[in-house]
C-alpha cells in the first residue's frame, strides 16, 4: 500500500480532514437523493430505511476522521509522481471500454496495447505489435472459443 | 468420527476424478502464477478467472478458483524470498527474513521450508475444517433474522478492529461498501434504488467489476512506472534442502503458524494478511534471540508461510457453514456458487455433500500439488519474473477488462471496474483499507434482510437483539471490540497490532 509520508510543512490541509469532508458531502447527498424511497416505519421498514441509517453512519464516521484528522499527513507531502500515468491509464481504458462494443474485442485490445506499449512505454514498434497481436486473438481463442465466453466481434467479423 | 471419514470417501471419489484432478491441478498452476506477479493477488486473480467458471459444472468451479487461491498463497513467498517483492500482501512479512537467507545464499532453504510449512498448515487447517464446518452449520441451523444481524454486525467490527490503521476510517469503508450494495433492486419492496435509469444497474453493483478495480487496476495505477525489477536468484534442486537445523527450528513456528492462522481464518478480515503478522510478531517475541529476526532467521519464513496458508483455509469455515463470506475472496466465490443456483448456507453440506466433501478432499489433493509445483519447478516459475513489468502490467490491463466484461457481457461492468480503480487509486493514497468495501458491498442485502426483518418480528422493537443469547454474545465481543480499540486512545498505550508491526490505529 502506498503510504503518504508523514512530515512535511506544519500549514496545508491534511489528508484525513479532506477524505473526511468528502465522506460527510456523499453521506449529505445520499440522504437527499434517499428522499425518493419510502422510509416506512420502524415495525415496516421501507426500502428508504437502511440506505438512510447507513448515510447516518457514514456522516458520522466521516466528522470523526476530519475531527481526528490533525495528526494525518499533508496534503502536499503525499507523492503524487505515478498520477499522471494513472490518468492516462484510466482514459486509455475508458475509451477501450467504449469501443469494446463499437469495434469488437481483438481490435479494441490490440489498439489498447498498441498505445500502451508502443506510446506509454516507448516499446520498438516490432515487439509492440507481436505482443498486442498475440494477446488479442491468443485471449479470444481461449476465452470465446474454448471457453464459450461471449465476447463483442467488430467490422468483419473481428 | 464414522461419518465424517465416509464423507471424506465420498469426497476423494469425487476429487480424484480426472477432470476434477486436472481442474484442481490447473487452479495450482494459475495461482502460483497469480501470486508471483506484483499487482495480481488471489482475489484479482479468482475474479478474472470467474467468468471462465460459469460453464463448469459447481464442483469444477469451486475446485479450480480454491486452487487459485492457495496456489496464490504459496506463489507469492517465492517472490517475497527471491526478490524481496511480495506477489500479494499476505507475503510481506515472510520478505523480511525470506530476502535476508537469499542475501546470505539460502534461498534454497528458505524456499523449501516456505513450501513445507503451507503444506503442513494447508493440511492440518483442512482436517479442522472438516470437523468445524458441519458442527458449525447445524449449530447455524438455530440463527434467525437476529442472529445474523449480530453476526454480520461483529464481523465488521472485527475486520475493523483487525485491519492495520484507523478503525474509523476502515468502518467508514464498510459502510461506504454497504451503501454501494444498496443500489438496486430492494428484495422486500421491490423497488428500484440509485440506478437513476441506467437498467444494468437494477440488479446491483456486482463483486467482480469492484474486486478487479479496487485491488488489481488500482495496484496497477500505482505501480505502473516503476523500474525493472532486479535480477532473479534460481536455486538448484540440491540447494532446496533445508539442514536438519533448519528444520529443528521450524517445527515450532510451522505449528503455532498452523493453529493462529486456522483461528484468525475463521474471523471475518484481512485474514491471511494479519494471520502472517501476528505469526511473526509472535516468533519474535518468543525467540530466544529476536536479534537473528530481520536479518535471516528461518523461524520468520516458517511462522508467516504457514499462518497465511492456515487462514486461507480457516476462510472457509464460514463461508460454507454459514454462506458468510469473511472477506472478499470468498465473497468472489460464494459469487461463483450461487451463479450456479447453490444457496450457500448451514444446509450446503446436507444438500450438496458431493460438493462440499469433494471440495475439502480437493485441498488435499491441492496441498500435494501445491508441494510438488514449488520446490522442483521453482525454477521454471521464476522465469516468469524476468519479463519486464513495462510488457506485464498492459497486458495485465487488458485482462482485468476482458474478465470484468465476460461475468454479464456488460461494458457499464468495465465502466464500474475503471470508477473503483480510481476509487481505490485515492483512497489508498489516504491511507485507507479497501477490503471492507468489497466486504460490505457483499454483505449489504443480507444485513439490510436481517436488520429489517428483525424489526419487523419485533414489531419495532430493538430490544430484540438484548433478548436472545446467541444475537446478545455476538453483540458483547462487538462491543468489547469497540472498548479495546478505544483503549490506545485513552490510556495511550501500544495495542497489540503495533506490537506485532502492524499500523498502531487512529
Amino acid at each position: 500500500m502506498s503510504e503518504p509520508s508523514a512530515g512535511g510543512a506544519s500549514r496545508g490541509l491534511h489528508s484525513d480532514r479532506i477524505s473526511g469532508a468528502v465522506f460527510v458531502a456523499i453521506a449529505l447527498l445520499v440522504a437527499w437523493e434517499n428522499r425518493a424511497y419510502p422510509f416506512g416505519s420502524l415495525s415496516t421498514p421501507g426500502p428508504g430505511y437502511m440506505p438512510l441509517v447507513l448515510a447516518f453512519a457514514l456522516g458520522a464516521f466521516g466528522l470523526l476522521v476530519v475531527l481526528r484528522g490533525g495528526a494525518s499527513p499533508l496534503v502536499n507531502t503525499i507523492d503524487w509522481t505515478e498520477g499522471r500515468r494513472a490518468i492516462v491509464l484510466l482514459i486509455t481504458c475508458g475509451i477501450a471500454a467504449y469501443a469494446l462494443e463499437h469495434i469488437g474485442y481483438r481490435l479494441t485490445m490490440v489498439a489498447l496495447l498498441v498505445f500502451m506499449l508502443g506510446v506509454v512505454e516507448r516499446k520498438r514498434p516490432l515487439p509492440t505489435l507481436l505482443v498486442a497481436l498475440g494477446f488479442a486473438f491468443i485471449s479470444y481463442y481461449v476465452f470465446a472459443t474454448l471457453l464459450r465466453v461471449q465476447l463483442p466481434r467488430g467490422p468483419w467479423g473481428l | 468420527m464414522e461419518g465424517v471419514f465416509s464423507n471424506l470417501m465420498l469426497g476423494f471419489s469425487v476429487a480424484l476424478t480426472p477432470t476434477v484432478l486436472a481442474y484442481a491441478f490447473a487452479g495450482c498452476v494459475i495461482g502460483t502464477l497469480v501470486g508471483m506477479l506484483p499487482g495480481l493477488g488471489p482475489l484479482a486473480g479468482i475474479s478474472l478467472l470467474l467468468p471462465a467458471t460459469f460453464g463448469l459444472n459447481p464442483i469444477i468451479a469451486i475446485v479450480l478458483l480454491a486452487g487459485v487461491y492457495y496456489g496464490a498463497m504459496y506463489g507469492g513467498s517465492t517472490t517475497s524470498i527471491l526478490m524481496r517483492i511480495p506477489g500479494e500482501a499476505a507475503s510481506v512479512m515472510t520478505c523480511v527474513d525470506g530476502y535476508a537467507m537469499t542475501q546470505r545464499g539460502r534461498a534454497g532453504p528458505a524456499l523449501a521450508i516456505a513450501a513445507i510449512g503451507s503444506f503442513i498448515a494447508g493440511t492440518l487447517s483442512v482436517i479442522a475444517l472438516m470437523f468445524l464446518a458441519p458442527t458449525l452449520a447445524s449449530f447455524a441451523l438455530r440463527f434467525g433474522p437476529p442472529e445474523y444481524t449480530a453476526l454480520l454486525v461483529m464481523g465488521l467490527l472485527v475486520l475493523s478492529y483487525m485491519s492495520g490503521g484507523s478503525m474509523v476510517k476502515t468502518l467508514a469503508m464498510a459502510v461506504v461498501g454497504l451503501l454501494f450494495g444498496m443500489i438496486g433492486i430492494d428484495a422486500m419492496s421491490g423497488y428500484t434504488r440509485f440506478s437513476y435509469g441506467v437498467i444494468e444497474l437494477s440488479d446491483g453493483i456486482g463483486i467482480v467489476p469492484v474486486a478487479v478495480g479496487l485491488f488489481g487496476l488500482s495496484e496497477i495505477l500505482l505501480t505502473a512506472g516503476q523500474a525493472t525489477p532486479p535480477p532473479v536468484q534460481k536455486p538448484t534442486l540440491r540447494q532446496l534442502v533445508p539442514s536438519r537445523e533448519d528444520l529443528r527450528l521450524s517445527v515450532g513456528p510451522i505449528t503455532r503458524g498452523s493453529v493462529i492462522g486456522f483461528l484468525i481464518g475463521i474471523i471475518p478480515g484481512s485474514a491471511h494478511i494479519i494471520s502472517s503478522f501476528v505469526s511473526y510478531g509472535i516468533e519474535r517475541r518468543i525467540s530466544a534471540h529476536p536479534e537473528r529476526f530481520g536479518n535471516g532467521a528461518i523461524e520468520g519464513v516458517a511462522g508467516p508461510e504457514s499462518a497465511n496458508n492456515a487462514a486461507a483455509t480457516g476462510a472457509f469455515v464460514p463461508m460454507l457453514a454459514l454462506g458468510i463470506p469473511t472477506g472478499p475472496v470468498t465473497a468472489v466465490m460464494l459469487a461463483a456458487i450461487m451463479v450456479h443456483g447453490i444457496s450457500p448456507g448451514p444446509m450446503l453440506i446436507v444438500e450438496q455433500p458431493q460438493l462440499f466433501w469433494g471440495f475439502v478432499a480437493s485441498m488435499y489433493v491441492g496441498n500435494v500439488v501445491l508441494l510438488i509445483l514449488n520446490l522442483p519447478m521453482v525454477g521454471v516459475f521464476v522465469n516468469l519474473l524476468r519479463i519486464p513489468y513495462s510488457y506485464l502490467y498492459p497486458a495485465i490491463l487488458c485482462f482485468c477488462i476482458l474478465g470484468v466484461y465476460s461475468v454479464a457481457s456488460s461494458v457499464v461492468d468495465v465502466w464500474i471496474m475503471l470508477g473503483m480503480g480510481g476509487l481505490g487509486y485515492l483512497l489508498r493514497k489516504f491511507g485507507y483499507d479497501l477490503a471492507p468495501i468489497a466486504l460490505g458491498l457483499v454483505i449489504a442485502p443480507m444485513l439490510e434482510l436481517s436488520v429489517r426483518q428483525s424489526l419487523a418480528m419485533s414489531g419495532g422493537s430493538f430490544g430484540i437483539f438484548v433478548q436472545r443469547p446467541i444475537a446478545v454474545t455476538m453483540f458483547v465481543i462487538a462491543g468489547v471490540l469497540i472498548l479495546l480499540a478505544l483503549k490506545p486512545l485513552i490510556f495511550k498505550s501500544k495495542d497489540w497490532r503495533a506490537e506485532v508491526g502492524l499500523d498502531e490505529q487512529g
